[in-house]
């Protein structure tokens, strides 16, 4: 079954816009999204389970579970009131769950970015306090000059030249070698599976 | 209850949900973890309500629960089939609860596979080897020195992941030309890494940033300042 979607897949995409193998792996990735969104479903019912059954036990942590469920069962419940569009008034026509999303989501996702800039900071510092090896100079003298050339002092124009080439000709480099090791990496593992030598999906 | 009032619950929301979240600097504590869990079950909500509202819905309309009008009924009847397809393969997923039945489970989550692997290995070629190689090949032909470096950075780095190895003196080790070259890949790869790590910080300092005059600007006019 793998190896056949597999292939179906790599010779659909292999081939013209509009032949049989493209419309058929067209067919077959529309079949799979919906597949993966059943997927996605059953996750989330297991993690409702997991949750009621920490809360019905009375684990350690439990009230974080409630919090959890009540704020997984708010956004489905806003979202189905909006699609059912039962808001009246000044609030016709509004996308609450939207609002919802936008308040809490955006919100918990930018603090908890912002919240990285300390840890990354903190992170760099204890590198550099640990033995010094030529790799950890190299790391920490390239972030501190792409660091220093990101501030914008006319006094600074010489780190700013510095950090542009560094970007553009050895970072480029290091990039794409990793790129082009990952992506190699990718068609050795797509084609083990493929080729049924990679069966590691079964367990 | 009006859009303004609305705004302002959702302000209030975020100012708060901030100030837990930003709690972690004193160390893990109950608010930062009802933050967090907050966030899991908005995003576990969300993806729930976009699954069925993108996916589902949009699907069973077409398929199982389309409208006749001008075709005939064996090509309703084939359009019906086909729509439930999917839906047996979903229902499948749930027997891999199951450790007896799990096997049968594998079906629908080998379809999956199957697909998922042939679009990472074209995606993988076409979007990310081919392209790359070629432009490498390609910076040969501009500024002649900065193209040997970065031809040479990329096949060092790429190097520094082989490990071909050969047995010398009873000891495996990597052939002494692999280990040099891969000594100038680490290099590359160190400056590289060095760089991300950089663009992490500007970046999350960028948000910080902006979370920052964010809520202070609604700090400032809840008090009218």
């Amino acid at each position: 079954m793998v190896i056949s979607a597999g292939l179906v897949t790599v010779v659909g995409l292999l081939s013209d816009e509009g032949s049989a193998p493209a419309l058929l792996m067209t067919f077959t990735i529309q079949m799979i999204a919906v597949v993966a969104a059943i997927a996605v479903l059953i996750g989330v019912l297991n993690l409702a389970a997991v949750h009621l059954g920490r809360f019905a036990h009375a684990e350690h942590g439990w009230p974080y579970s409630v919090v959890m469920l009540f704020v997984m069962v708010a956004v489905i419940v806003l979202s189905i009131l909006d699609r059912a569009e039962i808001w009246s008034g000044e609030l016709e026509g509004e996308q609450i769950s939207l609002r919802a999303f936008e308040a809490v989501q955006v919100s918990l996702e930018s603090a908890l970015a912002a919240l990285l800039a300390f840890f990354l900071v903190f992170a760099a510092y204890r590198l550099m306090r640990r033995r010094v090896t030529v790799w950890s100079l190299v790391f920490s003298v390239t972030l501190i000059v792409v660091l220093v050339g990101w501030i914008p002092f006319e006094e600074l124009d010489v780190l700013a030249d510095v950090r542009d080439w560094l970007v553009r000709v050895p970072v480029s480099a290091g990039m794409r070698g990793l790129l082009i090791g990952v992506g190699l990496g990718t068609v050795m593992v797509g084609i083990r599976v493929l080729l049924g030598q990679d069966r590691s999906y079964k367990s | 209850m009006t859009p303004a009032n609305l705004d302002l619950i959702a302000g209030w929301a975020s100012l708060v949900l901030t100030l837990l979240i930003f709690s972690y600097l004193l160390g893990d504590n109950f608010l930062y973890r009802i933050a967090v869990h907050v966030l899991v079950g908005a995003a576990a909500g969300y993806i729930a309500v976009v699954a069925v509202e993108s996916v589902l819905i949009p699907w069973f309309n077409n398929t199982t629960l389309a409208e006749q009008g001008t075709r005939d009924d064996a090509t309703m009847t084939a359009i019906r089939v086909i729509g439930t397809v999917p839906l047996l393969f979903g229902v499948l997923l749930l027997l891999k609860f199951s450790p007896r039945l799990a096997p049968i489970g594998n079906l629908g989550f080998a379809i999956l596979i199957g697909t998922g692997t042939g679009i990472a290995l074209i995606g993988a070629l076409m979007g990310t080897v081919i392209p790359l190689a070629r432009d490498t090949g390609e910076s040969l032909g501009d500024e002649v020195l900065e193209g040997v470096i970065i031809t040479a950075g990329v096949i060092t780095t790429l190097l520094y992941f082989q490990y071909f190895a050969v047995e010398r003196g009873g000891r495996v080790q990597r052939p002494r030309i692999f280990q040099a070259l891969g000594g100038v890949g680490q290099f590359f790869i160190a400056i590289a890494l060095g760089a991300l790590y950089a663009g992490a910080i500007i970046t999350s300092l960028t948000i910080f940033g902006d979370v920052i005059s964010t809520q202070w600007q609604f700090i400032l006019d809840r008090i009218g300042g």
